[in-house]
């Protein structure tokens, strides 16, 4: 029986019961559709879920490592190796960790450096013609230190150097690959499932000071740059730089040498 | 003799309401039969407990996860990405409650409880169904012992999902809006979907208000002036509300429900490209279709079914389960097929049709049977179209 055919004293009370009840159920639905409109998350999750500008979800992993140390990112050394993946790499399986989406990264925990690293990476390219080479631009805690292409299905060694001022004060190492050419499973997939790269080993090697291969920002020069800027230039037509100078404002910034870039 | 007279009616309405009651019972008991033969035909480890924890496929465990331990908040433990957000609670936390009386294993619990859910919702069906015993039998079948029964006998939101459509659309078949509201409300917080139920009872409340004469024009104003009826309306989306307010509590996104999608890799697309992409995915080897021709062909066969609704002036029933089956599709095939399977309206006016020759009837049931034997081997072995 609708409340307006609730008989005489009664009906005018119901009425406005009626009202009220229905001001306060689209009151409080406004004010939560307002507070949703308006999350309070972190810089993460809103980069991941809500803006989706990367398909890489920080988190708080962070590996131990002893420099010197191969780690192998095959299944021999999944223990390890899974301690160091922060996001963006699925495996490890017998051929490597593979990338997942448009970014994968891997965080460990170092001992202060004074000193300049030598990383050594065994990586091989996924393919799927037309797109048989794989650009990726690696950034060392936020800095871009090197750029390869890698081209056919065979593993290859990158080698570069992280300069010291990379790495002052740092307490963990966070090195993040971007992939410019990754491979989608099918043209409506999601770009979290982007293929680029399959990480064979890993390894760092400190240079003492006198040995060559050093590197170091240049005095007075802005070492910091950040890794989207980075990510621009490269995508901008400047991509043809590996195992040259990285240039930072017109100006040499961190000397870098590849092994294995194409 | 007029003692005797009205007897009689009263002992066939008797024999109607014992037939309603036992006719899904039967069904549950051949539904359990046959489903576990299926199991056993792949399985080696006989009893129950291991037939529910193998019939746990797919979502189900995400709907255990949030039964035993609730939501996380973020950042997610163990380093994952994904959080449970996008689970709808009323299912898990039923599940939860029921597991709080009878301590026993949570999978045990819920596929009971899904069970007793699918149970309720057959005989919800039966005035919805126009009294119809064929078409009654043939809807009973389907859920409980028919191809798609494991999607209603497990743990995953379609049997509440069923319960609570039948019961929105029964007590808008009796213009009982309140009734109508609360159920919504439950709906909303079982599956995202649910709150487009609130369309089909405000045409309802249109159609009950042109069939007293009003004017479409003046219909706002009519409505304006029933509080009774403004009320049913704001509660029928409780339930989604109060879980946005819930995510954002803990979450601190109350849309986390919709954003976690990315993780899961839904990308918003064109719903006619999708269907075209499924039914384009023809199979390399052999005549059967492929998993994506499945589900496109079910999201086709939903949309038909719901135009058969509008046709038979069910308007609110079929722009409900039309809406149901396009929001999903806009991002993906995924899952389509327990989508459609799941509205209940829509297997409804399937039996209706099925159960109009004694010949169709006859073959439909025993289809539903055969199949359920088959249907359950490929839930088991994770045959894709079936998510």
């Amino acid at each position: 029986m609708p409340w307006s055919s609730t008989p005489g004293p009664h009906r005018r009370a119901a009425s406005l019961g009626g009202y009220t009840l229905a001001a306060v159920l689209a009151g409080a639905e406004i004010i939560i559709l307002a507070l949703a409109l308006n999350p309070n998350v972190n810089a993460d999750y809103r980069a991941y879920y809500i803006d989706r500008t990367t398909t890489c979800l920080n988190r708080d992993a962070v590996g131990s490592y002893t420099h010197g140390e191969t780690v192998s990112f095959r299944s021999d050394g999944a223990k390890k190796a899974t301690g160091m993946m922060v996001c963006g790499w699925s495996g490890p399986v017998a051929d490597g960790t593979h990338s997942l989406g448009e970014t994968s990264r891997l965080r460990l925990e170092i001992p202060p450096l004074r000193d300049s690293l030598t990383a050594t990476l065994q990586m091989a390219a996924v393919i799927r013609p037309p797109q048989i080479t794989q650009r990726v631009v690696i950034s060392v805690n936020g800095v871009r230190v090197h750029a390869v292409t890698l081209s056919g299905k065979e593993p290859r060694t990158v080698t570069f150097v992280i300069p010291p001022a990379v790495l002052a004060e740092a307490k963990t190492f966070d090195i993040a690959f971007d992939y410019l050419d990754g491979i989608p499973p099918s043209p409506a997939a999601s770009n979290i499932y982007k293929r680029s790269i399959k990480l064979l080993s890993f390894r760092l090697d400190p240079i003492e000071p006198g040995q060559g291969g050093r590197s170091r920002c240049w005095p007075g020069l802005r070492c910091a740059k950040t890794h989207r800027s980075s990510m621009r230039r490269l995508t901008a037509g400047t991509s043809k730089h590996v195992t040259r100078m990285a240039m930072i404002g017109g100006r040499p910034s961190l000397a870098v040498k590849s092994a294995g870039a194409a | 003799m007029a003692l005797e007279a009205v007897a009689r009616p009263n002992a066939g309405g008797r024999f109607i309401a014992v037939a309603v009651a036992a006719v899904p019972l039967l069904f549950v008991v051949s539904g359990l039969a046959i489903r576990y033969a299926a199991f056993t035909s792949v399985s080696a480890e006989p009893g129950f407990a291991s037939y529910a924890q193998a019939l746990c496929r797919w979502d189900c465990a995400w709907y255990v996860g949030i039964s035993e331990h609730g939501y996380e908040r973020f950042p997610v433990p163990n380093q994952s990405n994904v959080g449970r957000w996008g689970f709808f609670p009323l299912y898990p936390m039923l599940v939860a409650a029921i597991r709080s009386v009878f301590p026993f294993p949570t999978i045990l619990v819920a596929s009971i409880t899904s069970i007793a859910c699918s149970y309720a919702a057959c005989l919800v069906a039966w005035p919805l169904l126009e009294k119809n015993m064929r078409a009654y039998v043939l809807y009973c079948a389907f859920l409980l012992s028919g191809p798609f029964s494991f999607h209603f006998t497990t743990f995953l939101t379609e049997p509440l999902f069923v319960l609570l459509t039948s019961c929105v659309f029964l007590a808008l078949k009796r213009s009982s809006y309140l009734a109508a509201a609360l159920s919504s409300a439950l709906l909303s917080a079982t599956r995202l979907v649910g709150v487009l139920v609130v369309f089909a009872t405000v045409i309802q409340m249109f159609r009950d208000y042109r069939a007293k004469g009003g004017s479409t024009l003046s219909f706002p104003h009519w409505l304006l002036g029933r509080p009774d009826l403004l009320v049913a309306i704001f509660i029928s989306p409780a339930g989604l509300f109060a879980y946005v307010l819930f995510l954002y509590l803990t979450v601190g996104d109350g849309f986390a429900f919709l954003h976690v999608q990315r993780a899961f890799g839904r990308v918003a697309g064109n719903p006619l490209g999708f269907i075209w992409d499924g039914l384009s995915a023809v199979p390399t080897d052999g005549w059967l279709p492929t998993a994506p021709q499945w589900s496109a062909l079910a999201a086709l066969i939903g949309l038909a079914l719901s135009a058969v609704l509008a046709v038979r002036r069910q308007y609110g029933a079929a722009l409900f389960c039309a809406c149901c089956i396009i929001l999903p599709l806009i991002t993906n095939l995924a899952s389509m097929v327990r989508y459609v399977v799941g509205l209940a309206p829509l297997t409804m006016v399937l039996a209706m049709l099925l159960s109009a020759s004694k010949l169709t009837y006859l073959a439909a049931l025993g289809l539903f049977l055969s199949a359920c034997y088959f249907m359950t081997v490929a839930w088991i072995g994770g045959y894709l179209a079936l998510v």
